[in-house]
């Protein structure tokens, strides 16, 4: 009976956890560069107390949140903050209508497949001084923003091209939900994991179909949109998963935190028997390492010195230390762990006219920290952190996968797992 | 995963042992969900400070009187004092600048202004070594405007108590007003991320020097250094009299600048510290534990030759508590506890609970017993342990600190 009684006790998102300790509102990075903004623990489980009362004591600051999650990693009671907040956002907006704007920088996916078709002239247009200065006008992008260039090739159509047939061939097998990035700004990632895979034995597939994960719709307050899309993925996940035995993976740290924790916990949609199956790519590479499964090796004389920065995201699920473990094992690669800092772009918050100062403000701790490591390029594991900090500082910014893939020794490599 | 060494917790002791092995070459892994008890701590460290009601005048004399279920007696009374030079080491190595000593208390100040025995202080905090010959006669207490963290009136009356002589001065500059639009954030650690560049302090500095001219010496809340102390240093050479910190109330910016510098050091000696991530379950295999299991790297076991319980109190639920029993939630080991519910807590708050000697049941080397046979591979300390009461005898980061390097000690021997 009494234990009972505690579980009845237990509200959404931990709620009635919270011991009002503040120490939330010591990590929150956007409190900490304005005044606009509530924090944490008055938008979070303060507000709420509010709210709970009456939908009226909604505050419109709650949209500057970045949905960061890192007052959730730092509070000692195990309280959802950031879920309270999209919560709270996600009643308040149901039923308006998105911007065109908002739609637009939400539908990644829609916004690739056009610009695609006309790639060099996408990227040209998007570039160009009057198209930027109408866009921020017009469209409110902040015209310091530079587009991610579109690639000339989709990632998907390059795989049925060079690289489908010979995938059945391996012993093992995985499918790959690439992401939009990768499918049309960023094939080259993509290549990486095949040729990295392929290099220990195993087979790269695609899911059947794969719809944008929908964590800028998510991001946007089209929600909608976003459970359809998540329904599709998940079905599709769930078929690579059951149909051919095969886990799911990923080289973006925010599709995979969208699918796995923010379909069940944002959108509602059951993914509970296939969560377990969709991982990062590192993870499961790390995994496979540690099992002593496969083998890595890697090039006599590569030399590098890179900073790994822990994209909020990673850091929610706690799952840095899988590619930081990896990279260490590069006998050449002098690897820097940077404090971990919010970069400030946050999907497609930054791109946004009325957030770009406060973006800048907030990643500035990070951009000073990189400078200070003295490195050749960063490495993390979240794209829309990539273009935040290639733009901001000026280094290139790569993928773990493709840091392994640059530095692996492929021939022998191949050899050392017996192919 | 296999390494030498897991700690489960990532507050005081957790970052003190992990050091402590790190240093020898060791990998180490900490497990740490959440911040730690540190946001609640005023920049100073505490042996004893009170043995039956009195204050303790010298800590290492008083402790040799303790009950054997004391920690310290655990560790051996005569070996506290070698540990306490090794704890001091072990800031300074971190970039931490204390000073105090472990035969004679001095007095810290608590945000309302009451004065406590304490072993080790922030150099830049206000501490008295003797209160017949106070560091200053005239204190200039400025107070932000707007600012209610620190609770003024008390915090000046409690050092008029003490023999200064007390000005409280309210004070503002731009910086601080701007952040007054959103009440909820004027907070010691937001006050922290505002006062940073030289211009914000400049400000700060000519408040001091305008509105102080009287003083022997200037008293600010600490809301300076979120990583170090350049912050305040900058301000105490802007200004031209001697300037001292005293606590506020948590978040603690003091307690968050030590956790930074600690971690970072572990971090620099090659540690593994997993944020946010909490340990779950453990396997044992006999007398020995296997492994354990954390939420986020749920199918990937951390093994190790030796683990560390560094989980905290109540609070931080290294213990828990239902309507029938106390418990250790990871591990599942041996609480030193009433059984009785009645007696878990007395009638009064300020009243000494039973509750707060509650903890792990351990062996005279820190070894958790389990059913009653102790786990030969892992330890308990810090405030997880039993036998000690943080509040009513302020010895809880005393604790932490000296069974953490004890433990790591054990853990070397034992090779
Ligand atoms: C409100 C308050 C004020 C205090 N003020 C003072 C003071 O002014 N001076 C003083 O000397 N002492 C003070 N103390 C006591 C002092 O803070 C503690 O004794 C000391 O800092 C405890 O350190 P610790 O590492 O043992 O535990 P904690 O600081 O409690 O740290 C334990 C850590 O372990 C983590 N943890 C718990 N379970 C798990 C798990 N399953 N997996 C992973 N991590 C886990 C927790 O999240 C926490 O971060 C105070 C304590 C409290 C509660
Ligand atoms: S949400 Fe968590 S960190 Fe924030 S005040 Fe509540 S308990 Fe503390
Ligand atoms: S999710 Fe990030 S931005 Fe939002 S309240 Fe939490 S820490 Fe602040």
């Amino acid at each position: 009976m009494a234990e009972r009684m505690q579980i009845c006790n237990l509200s959404e998102h931990n709620f009635e956890q919270c011991t009002k300790c503040s120490i939330c509102t010591t990590v929150c990075p956007v409190a900490a560069v304005t005044t606009d903004y509530p924090g944490p623990k008055q938008a979070g489980p303060d507000g709420e107390r509010y709210r709970l009362k009456d939908p009226a004591y909604f505050d419109k600051a709650l949209k500057l949140c970045l949905n960061c999650k890192r007052c959730e990693v730092a509070c000692p009671s195990g309280v959802h903050i950031a879920d309270i907040i999209q919560h709270a956002r996600m009643r308040a907006t149901e039923g308006h209508r998105a911007t065109l704007r908002d739609t637009m920088l939400a539908n990644t996916d829609l916004l690739g497949t056009m610009a695609n078709l006309v790639a060099p002239m996408a990227n040209a247009t998007l570039g160009l001084k009057p198209t930027k200065l109408l866009m921020d006008s017009v469209m409110a992008i902040d015209k310091h923003r530079t587009f991610p260039a579109y690639s000339r090739q989709k990632f998907t159509t390059w795989y049925k091209r060079h690289a489908a047939k010979q995938q059945d061939a391996f012993a093992h097998h995985v499918s790959y939900f690439h992401g939009c990035y990768v499918n049309y700004n960023f094939p080259k990632l993509g290549q990486d994991l095949v040729k990295l895979l392929n290099a220990v034995g195993y087979g790269v597939h695609l899911l059947d179909k794969e719809q944008c994960c929908g964590v800028a719709l998510i991001a946007n307050g089209l929600y909608k949109q976003a459970k359809r899309q998540a329904r599709t993925n998940i079905d599709n996940i769930r078929t690579s998963v059951n149909r051919d035995q095969r886990v799911v993976l990923t080289t973006s740290s925010s599709c995979t935190f969208n699918m796995r924790d923010e379909y069940p916990s944002m959108l509602g949609i059951d993914n509970a028997d296939v969560r377990d199956s969709i991982s990062l790519a590192t993870r499961f590479i790390y995994r496979l390492v540690d099992e002593e499964k496969i083998k890595l090796v890697f090039k006599q004389d590569y030399k590098r010195r890179l900073a790994y920065h822990t994209a909020c995201h990673m850091q929610r699920m706690g799952w840095q230390l899988y590619s930081i473990e990896l990279l260490r094992m590069i006998p050449g690669l002098d690897l820097v762990e940077l404090e971990q800092n919010c970069c400030g772009i946050s999907g497609t918050y930054g791109f946004k006219k009325e957030n770009y100062e406060r973006s800048q403000a907030i990643g500035s701790v990070l951009f000073k920290d990189i400078e200070k490591a003295g490195v050749e390029a960063v490495t993390t594991d979240c794209e829309t952190c990539k273009w935040q900090i290639e733009m901001s500082t000026g280094l290139p910014v790569e993928n773990p996968i493709s840091v392994l893939a640059d530095a692996l020794d492929v021939e022998a490599t191949r050899k050392a797992n017996g192919i | 995963m296999r390494m030498d060494t897991v700690i489960i917790g990532g507050g005081l002791s957790g970052l003190a042992c992990g050091i402590s092995l790190a240093k020898r070459g060791k990998r180490v892994t900490i497990v740490a969900s959440g911040q730690s008890t540190m946001l609640f701590n005023g920049g100073s460290m505490e042996m004893l400070g009170y043995v039956d009601g009195k204050a303790v005048e010298n800590p290492l004399e008083a402790i040799a009187s303790l009950p054997e279920s004391h920690p310290y007696s655990k560790i051996g009374a005569d070996r506290i004092a070698s540990l306490a030079e090794r704890v001091k080491l072990l800031f300074s190595d971190s970039g931490i600048d204390m000073t105090g000593s472990a035969n004679a208390n001095h007095w810290r100040i608590t945000p309302m202004g009451i004065a406590k025995p304490a072993w080790l202080t922030l150099s830049d905090h206000l501490r008295i070594d003797d209160i017949n010959r106070l560091p200053a006669r005239r204190l200039a207490l400025m107070c932000i405007r707007g600012y209610f963290d620190q609770p003024n009136a008390m915090l000046a009356q409690g050092l008029r108590d003490l023999g200064f002589e007390v000005e409280m001065i309210e004070f503002t500059t731009d910086d601080i007003t701007a952040l007054r639009r959103s009440p909820s954030e004027m907070r010691a650690t937001s006050l922290a991320k505002r006062l940073v560049s030289n211009s914000a302090l400049q400000r700060v500095a000519d408040q001091f020097n305008s509105l102080a001219s009287d003083a022997d010496m200037v008293l600010m809340p600490s809301v300076f250094g979120q990583t170090d102390s350049s912050d305040f240093q900058m301000l105490q050479s802007m200004t031209n009299k001697p300037l001292r910190l005293v606590a506020t109330l948590p978040p603690s910016v003091a307690g968050m600048r030590m956790m930074t510098q600690l971690r970072h050091y572990f971090k620099m000696l090659g540690g593994t510290y997993l944020t946010g991530d909490t340990a779950v379950s453990g396997t044992f295999d006999g007398d020995r534990l296997t492994s354990i299991t954390t939420a986020k790297l749920s199918d990937m076991p951390l093994m190790a030759d030796n683990f560390v319980l560094a989980s905290g109190s109540f609070i931080s639920r290294g213990l828990r508590a239902d309507y029938e029993r106390v418990y250790e939630p990871v591990l599942g080991v041996d609480i030193d506890a009433d059984a009785d519910r009645e007696q878990w807590t007395r009638f009064g708050v300020l009243n000494a609970q039973s509750y707060f000697g509650y903890g792990v049941a351990t062996d005279d080397q820190l070894r958790c017993l389990k059913q009653g046979k102790p786990i030969q591979n892992l330890r308990a300390i810090g405030s997880v342990l039993s036998g000690h009461d943080a509040v009513k005898m302020g010895d809880g980061t005393g604790v932490s600190l000296l069974t953490a390097i004890a433990a790591a000690d054990h853990i070397r021997e034992n090779k």
